[in-house]
């Protein structure tokens, strides 16, 4: 069979992968001690594949990093990489394959929520941490996050609501309409734009729920523009998203459209052209692009990629996965387990303590036993009592063929 | 529901059930002569769309692309006939079903390895609109719906007015009659195969003007080709179509009752009970006992 084959070639290119990566980032490990691993597990293929060989990369520049800093005191550091094919069930043989295989310690830059809230029982099972990049409020409820071993470094989708919310009342919408995806990542967003918007005074009708892989959008457009709504939340992926841009600009529509930043990419804009976009407006979790940690993570990351930093949000968390995991190992311990280094991630992270914006500067800190607040590539990474960031976030309107930033949401 | 929602579910209905006819025809084509159900439809109709696109982006014309995607799929098809499909002439259905399932597999691996996952799209002018009586008709849908129902007429009447037709349909009816006739298996197969690649290429060209291309969209077309194959009666192309049409259009209009998320349902619900008032399906004949 063809697909078994696929995966077994995967598989192979995944350990030829993660020896070259072992040999280019730890050498051989200089102590006796059992060494930290950390399994990179991206979306190198399928629909994630714009930004997983970029955050996959990233880690490892990242680790590069941190051992040219001298590494986290009596902690060799090993990583092993992995694809998740974008698919939860290739991504939970590769968990596996981590886990069991090569022992890893720690899984860090999951991609897309089916794959994250897939790959969370079994490091959760296996005492292993996971630092992830997906929206789903179930990845950090009690429930599934009981010992507190995962770490969101993406807008959940709760924020994503209230990021609506405040762009409606920022562009004084009257009235607010909604569509959404049929999942559970973009019906809680956008449910999330519902309960903000009405505490605020608005109102909503029901939100428009719509199929993947419909050749047309047109019935479920005019539904939720039915009662005129001067401002229209798209909650979608980028396929489905390009289809109801373009059949809302077919059909005369004079809402103002606000779409996720993951919902677009290159292609959209070339299949759409200027004209259709113009006054499009895009929300994203932005970079800083003036903190110090995001300038090191960019040189880095056009050395390694050839592309400005600010084209991967999600490597940019990738970068800050791994200081902040390192700053917790360095400040846990050489023998601390994994739930005594999750237990002072927000203590490198959250303030009170110094702001730095590198392992090194914290590292140093550390030893001094200074209280540190890491200020990372992808935002200040402060984490609240779930487990996740309070991202900042971007909105940024088309004009004349072009995105141009015009806000930032705090 | 107002009378323009209505008018405009119908639209789109329309449109989408003729896409799932062209679709179901090939499927329906494959099944009448060559005897198995051809799961490799659906990639050959990625494949025609991101020929298109390549055609159009070489071209610079929408009709060239148009037409060297119907020209590359047919090949294509044909191609498969004589690499794959031939060598199990005679073998039970499930050997061929197996090996297009395979191919279509194969096809996707190859496609995204060379273009990746990205979407790609045609380039057609984008147009308001026309309001027709409150429904909203889009200038491409009216060439979309114009194209493939004269490519759907076109092979219903090689079909059914042409002596390659004939022959067509004297080796769906009896294989070894046919044989024992004089007629040759080679170039009513090699027909046959052309005709199930236009019609993907159509298809699928159809699809990626109205979408986006990307390398799945065939493959998810494939359960509702089948369902029109099977609803209009296994094995009879004219039932295939006006099935697609009517899952198309049934699909649409169940919406104001159990909304967007559950049309597909209805409509599969739909084709269950049709089969079990009629087993045979709309159009076919009770498969006679030898």
């Amino acid at each position: 069979m063809p697909v078994r084959k696929w995966m077994l070639t995967r598989r192979v290119l995944g350990q030829a992968g993660a020896a070259t990566a072992l040999a280019a980032v730890v050498g051989r490990p200089a102590r006796a001690d059992r060494p930290y691993r950390i399994g990179a597990l991206n979306p190198i293929t399928g629909a994630g594949s714009t930004y997983g060989s970029g955050m996959q990369k990233t880690i490892l520049f990242a680790l590069e990093e941190v051992k040219r800093a001298g590494g986290v005191d009596g902690r060799p550091i090993e990583v092993y990489a992995e694809d998740t094919q974008t698919s939860p069930d290739a991504a939970v043989l590769a968990a596996r394959k981590l886990i069991d295989a090569n022992k890893v310690d720690a899984i860090i830059g999951t991609w897309s929520s089916s794959v994250s809230l897939a790959v969370l029982p079994i490091t959760n099972e296996a005492n292993c941490l996971l630092l992830h990049t997906s929206s789903a409020p179930a990845l950090s409820t009690p429930a599934q996050n009981p010992k507190h071993l995962a770490w969101r470094f993406q807008a959940a989708s709760h924020q994503i609501g209230d990021a609506y919310a405040a762009i409606a009342a920022h562009e004084k919408a009257s009235r607010a309409a909604a569509m959404a995806f049929n999942n559970d990542v973009q019906i809680a967003s956008v449910g999330f734009f519902r309960s903000a918007w009405e505490k605020a005074g608005g109102k909503l009708p029901n939100p428009v729920v719509y199929e993947p892989n419909r050749t047309s959008y047109a019935a479920e457009l005019q539904q939720a523009l039915s009662e005129k709504p001067d401002f229209l939340v798209v909650s979608g992926y980028v396929p489905d998203t390009s289809i109801i841009l373009r059949e809302a600009y077919e059909a005369g529509n004079t809402a103002k459209i606000v779409i996720p930043g993951w919902a677009m990419g290159p292609a959209t804009v070339k299949a759409l052209g200027a004209e259709v976009l113009e006054g499009l407006i895009v929300v994203d979790a932005v970079p800083d692009a003036g903190s110090a940690a995001f300038k090191t993570f960019d040189a880095a990351y056009r050395a390694a990629t050839g592309n400005p930093g600010s084209s991967n949000i999600y490597a940019a968390m990738c970068y800050d996965m791994v200081a902040v995991l390192t700053l917790a190992m360095q400040k846990a311990g050489p023998s601390a387990d994994n739930a005594a280094i999750a237990q002072v991630i927000p203590e490198v992270a959250n303030p009170p303590g110094q702001a730095v914006s590198s392992f090194a500067e914290g590292r140093k800190l550390l030893q001094a036993g200074q209280k540190i607040n890491y200020e990372g590539a992808s935002g200040p990474i402060d984490f609240d009592e779930r487990g996740d960031v309070t991202p900042v976030f971007g909105v940024s309107v088309f004009h004349d063929g072009k995105l141009e930033q015009r806000y930032l949401l705090k | 529901m107002s009378a323009a929602v209505g008018l405009n579910l119908a639209v789109a209905g329309l449109i989408q059930g003729l896409l799932i006819a062209l679709a179901g025809l090939a499927v329906s084509l494959c099944f009448a002569v060559a005897r198995f159900p051809n799961a490799a439809t659906g990639d050959f109709m990625t494949f025609a769309a991101y020929a298109g696109v390549a055609a159009q982006a070489w071209t610079g014309s929408l009709l060239a692309g148009a037409a060297s995607a119907v020209l590359l799929t047919a090949g294509l098809a044909v191609a498969s006939y004589v690499l794959v499909f031939r060598n199990f002439r005679g073998r039970s259905l499930v050997a061929p079903l197996i090996a297009s399932i395979g191919l279509a597999f194969l096809l996707r691996s190859v496609l995204t390895f060379f273009v990746g996952f990205d979407q790609h799209s045609f380039h057609v002018p984008i147009a308001r609109a026309i309001v027709f009586a409150g429904a909203r008709v889009r200038p491409i849908d009216l060439w979309l719906a114009g194209t493939s129902a004269v490519t759907l007429l076109a092979v219903l009447a090689v079909l059914f007015l042409t002596p390659i037709g004939r022959r067509m349909r004297a080796v769906a009816d009896n294989p070894e009659l046919a044989r024992a006739s004089g007629i040759r298996a080679r170039a009513v197969m090699l027909t046959l195969w052309t005709l199930i690649g236009a019609c993907s290429a159509v298809g699928g060209v159809m699809l990626g003007l109205q979408t986006v291309v990307v390398p799945e969209m065939g493959w998810n077309l494939l359960l509702p080709a089948f369902a029109a194959a099977v609803l209009g009666g296994v094995g009879n192309p004219t039932g295939a179509v006006l099935a697609g049409i009517a899952l198309g259009l049934v699909q649409a209009l169940s919406t104001p009752l159990v909304g967007f998320t559950y049309q597909t349902a209805i409509s599969f619900i739909l084709l269950i009970a049709t089969l079990v008032l009629r087993p045979q399906g709309l159009l076919g004949r009770a498969e006679p006992v030898r």
